[in-house]
């Protein structure tokens, strides 16, 4: 099969799944207790303006018609009015998206900048201290609860030592870049958003970056002992060259894999970390449209990290079987 | 409080550090007059003929510098919309309360005060009369006009006008409005009824918007934008993040002390307390118990609590055994030990209850005491009741008000622990119970649940009514006696006979009990020791009395 089919029959196939998570999202509206009228009505408000809302609102026609209202509306890109707000949700979900792909792709930079060398580390130096302390390490990582270490890092490095923000964004990444054309000082610019960013990049990219140093320390432990290893080795070639030229690049295969799903699962699992940092985006806005009850809104966020996550997963698939030559296109 | 030039210095350990590893990671003050103050009811001025307020300062045109301190508030939760009109909670109305003002306002414990309006009068039964203040301008530098208060006032009170608002009723009550004119600098409007705390309403809701703005401009863009009258005007708004409103110039109660106000929220208490703790905020909201101590054991913050609008309370449905009994439910509250729960569940801040009204408002009775713990007592009622050996259920939400789930199971263990009644626990949503709650049929409410109210109009009636009255909307007590005693309060036009009427009724249910009467919530706040600031009974917060220590 060529690329082309093979990305057009994923796309057709990320459209299906896309419905599917728009159809479930209305439908949890419905299974929901609590109707969307408390959440603008006051609790005293008299059954006439509650009745008032809900026409309003659109909540009297019958449920068919709201459901392909809603899907029609979403192919010509409106993703609704939130009732609650006031303001237009496809605006709303699009401002936030920045900063949670922001963060996501903060944690993961965080993740393979330290996890691939201390995997490699841990599987050249197998049994020895560095091994030890690297598998600590990830065990550590993958036991930790984000959120709690989110709140000890607060704590301890924002409050007690004052080198970090407790949360919030700051200029965001955007702003670093304006800095680079702009007036403001640059250095000064990094330096307020690493002071920002650090510690929910670290929060979010702990367990992903244990994940990735055992999946490289076991690929490379695998790698290291095949045939075509002690083939380089019974060549002559140098250490470092058997390792990082052939043994690490067929390691990292797999790996990418990992990589490319969990940043798309960081996008949507960013939703503790997020609410722990107050960072704007849109884990804290599902969090808030939770509690206002925000349907439209909490509706498009989830249509927004669905849709994500079903395009990262093409992406990934289709570099995948680009990266590994014994992969087909099927 | 923070200072431009202060934030520099405040993470040079970072600079540092970062530096290393960025490589590697890739006013013065002022002295008008004192505002003026009005009757609960009848007439009222302003004091001085709208020159100062208490909260006002000088302006650079005398010459005199402003400050450029920029004051941080962390609230819970963030505005749904700019829309004054539009919503029906605390956080929004918070942040809309900086840059909109009604025709009247409240002191910071209730007591009401000239604020659009200079003076206001009962011309008769159904109508009251405003008179504007001269010289106040919008945002967009448009004069105040009384065409666009009475628009305000129609907008919020007429489907017609304004859609169906959730603030509908606020003023002259739902379906009540008889007329708005706007003369001469003044705005007439009739209502049906005597309504004898119509001024109490709009010292409360109303605030006003300019019509020609409203009308230029549609729900979206309103609801991201503002353009009051207030002392501060938007300078940014990042919808569920970060409200910044700066010092409006032309105030006119004087420009503000603090240059601007930083707005945001955090959903998680400890991440509240981190900000103050770092300095990153000066005030936030709602430290809960568990939290208080960090903050009071800082050097640099505060706890400021004030006594709310809020009341907590276990309602029991009047037409279901074993509620039906007054000796029952007499017997509930000897049962719990409401100053008990607020001593250990809330570390003291709350104020056990006895009624229904609380102190500082208009029909509180001084002589009614909160029921005493007595478990025996209360044994003895039950036995009385004849409903000996009753399983009861105690309905409570999740999460809604301060320890709401503690108390609940505190109150539920103490009757439970009675020889002749059992009590089981069940949490619920609050969109659940809200649910049930709200139907407006008392058969759909549960028999026994937690609830909070809260009562921004400072008069009994507002809890009362539609809490208690047979015609409330979340009433779970039909009794002949109690309605007669609020129709006769609210006919009665003068304010210290209605007092006296409104405190028989409190005694009167309290003895009654269709309550098992609980505490008034306090509203805690975190202080930065850097500013000079008092909270507010009714939740709202106003960084223009904010001054730098």
């Amino acid at each position: 099969m060529s690329v082309a089919r093979f990305v057009t029959k994923r796309v057709v196939q990320g459209v299906g799944v896309v419905w599917g998570v728009v159809t479930v999202v209305f439908a949890l509206r419905f299974v929901t207790p609590g109707s969307p009228v408390n959440a603008v009505a006051p609790l005293d408000a008299s059954q006439e303006t509650r009745r008032a809302i809900a026409v309003e609102l659109g909540l009297d026609q019958p449920l068919y018609v709201q459901y392909l209202q809603y899907v029609g509306d979403l192919l010509r890109g409106d993703m609704g009015f939130s009732y609650v707000r006031g303001q237009d949700v496809a605006r709303l979900v699009f401002l936030k998206l920045p900063a949670t792909v922001e963060l996501a792709v903060a944690a993961t930079v965080l993740a393979i900048a330290i996890s691939i060398p201390l995997g490699v580390l841990s599987a050249t130096r197998r049994n020895q201290p560095a091994d030890y302390l690297a598998t600590l390490f990830s065990l550590g990582g993958i036991s930790t609860p984000n959120f709690w270490l989110g709140i000890m890092m607060i704590l301890v490095l924002a409050v007690q030592l004052g080198l970090f923000q407790t949360s919030g964004r700051g200029v965001g990444f955007p702003g670093v870049l304006a800095a680079v054309v702009g007036p403001e000082p640059f250095l000064d610019t990094l330096l307020s958003w690493l002071s920002y960013i650090t510690l929910p990049a670290i929060a979010l990219g702990t367990y992903f970056t244990a994940l990735i140093t055992r999946l490289t320390r076991s690929g490379m432990l695998d790698e290291l002992g095949e045939a075509y290893v002690q083939a380089t080795r019974a060549k002559g070639l140098p250490e470092t060259l058997v390792r990082y030229k052939h043994a690490l690049r067929n390691t990292l295969i797999p790996v990418i894999t990992v990589l490319g799903l969990q940043l798309g699962t960081l996008i949507g699992g960013a939703v503790i970390t997020e609410a722990v940092f107050s960072w704007p985006g849109l884990g804290t806005l599902v969090i808030q449209s939770i509690n206002l009850r925000d349907w439209p809104v909490l509706q498009g966020c989830l249509v927004i990290i669905g849709t994500s996550f079903v395009v990262v997963n093409i992406v990934v698939d289709t570099l995948y079987a680009h990266l590994d030559p014994g992969v087909v296109y099927d | 409080m923070s200072l431009d030039d202060s934030r520099v210095d405040r993470r040079d350990l970072l600079k540092y550090a970062g530096a290393a590893s960025a490589a590697v990671l890739a006013g013065c003050t002022g002295d008008g007059g004192d505002g003026g103050s009005g009757g609960d009811d009848g007439s009222g001025s302003d004091g001085d003929s709208g020159d100062g307020g208490d909260g006002g300062s000088g302006g650079d045109e005398e010459g005199e510098q402003l400050s450029d301190v920029n004051v941080g508030v962390t609230m819970g939760q963030m505005d749904s919309g700019l829309d004054p009109h539009d919503h029906a909670e605390t956080n929004t109305d918070i942040i809309v309360s900086q840059a909109y003002e009604g025709l009247m306002g409240r002191e910071p414990d209730g007591t009401i005060v000239a604020a659009l309006a200079t003076e206001w009068e009962r011309v008769e039964a159904g109508t009251a009369r405003f008179t504007l203040r001269d010289g106040v301008t919008f945002h967009n530098g448009d004069e105040l006009t009384a065409e666009d208060a009475r628009y305000s006032i129609r907008r919020i009170e007429l489907e017609e006008v304004g859609g169906a608002l959730p603030q509908a009723g606020d003023l002259v009550g739902a379906g009540s409005l008889d007329g708005v004119e706007a003369g001469d600098g003044e705005v007439t409007v009739g209502f049906a009824g005597l309504n004898p705390i119509v001024f109490q309403l709009f010292a409360t809701n109303g605030q006003v918007m300019q019509q020609s703005w409203v009308e230029e401009n549609d729900t979206d863009f309103i609801n991201r934008n503002v353009n009051g009258t207030g002392p501060f005007q938007l300078a940014e708004y990042d919808s569920g993040n970060e409200v910044v409103v700066e010092r409006y110039r032309d105030y006119w109660d004087g420009p503000a002390e603090v240059a601007s106000v930083t707005l945001n929220a955090s959903s998680e208490s400890s991440t509240r307390v981190n900000r103050l703790l770092a300095e990153e905020s000066d005030v936030v909201t709602n430290v809960p118990p568990q939290e208080v101590s960090r903050v009071e054991e800082s050097e640099v913050a505060s706890i400021n609590p004030v006594p709310s609008t809020r009341v907590i309370f276990l309602q029991m449905r009047y037409d279901v055994e074993p509620f039906t009994s007054q000796e029952f439910r007499q017997a509930l509250n000897y049962a719990v030990d409401n100053a008990g729960i607020v001593e250990s569940v809330l570390n003291g801040f709350g104020a056990s209850s006895g009624q229904p009204t609380l102190e500082q408002f208009t029909g509180y009775s001084p002589d009614v005491e909160p029921y005493p713990h007595d478990p025996e007592r209360a044994e003895e009622l039950v036995e009385q009741s004849g409903f000996a050996g009753a399983e009861i259920e105690l309905q409570t939400p999740i999460g809604r008000y301060l320890k709401d789930v503690e108390i609940a199971q505190a109150a539920a263990s103490q009757i439970d622990s009675l020889s002749n009644v059992s009590c089981e626990l069940n949490q619920r949503e609050f969109s659940a119970l809200v649910q049930d709650i709200t139907t407006g049929e008392i058969e759909d409410k549960p028999a026994f649940n937690l609830l909070g109210w809260g009562n921004g109009e400072f008069d009994a009636t507002q809890t009362i009514i539609p809490l208690m009255t047979s015609d409330g909307a979340l009433t779970i007590l039909k009794n002949d006696e109690v309605d007669a005693m609020v129709a006769e309060a609210q006919n009665e036009a003068d304010p210290q006979a209605r007092e006296q009427l409104l405190q028989d009724l409190n005694a009167f249910l309290h003895d009654l009990a269709p309550w098992v009467f609980m505490h008034q919530q306090f509203s805690v706040y975190g202080v930065s020791g850097e500013i000079e600031w008092e909270p507010r009974a009714d939740e709202i917060i106003d960084p223009y009395r904010a001054r730098p220590q």
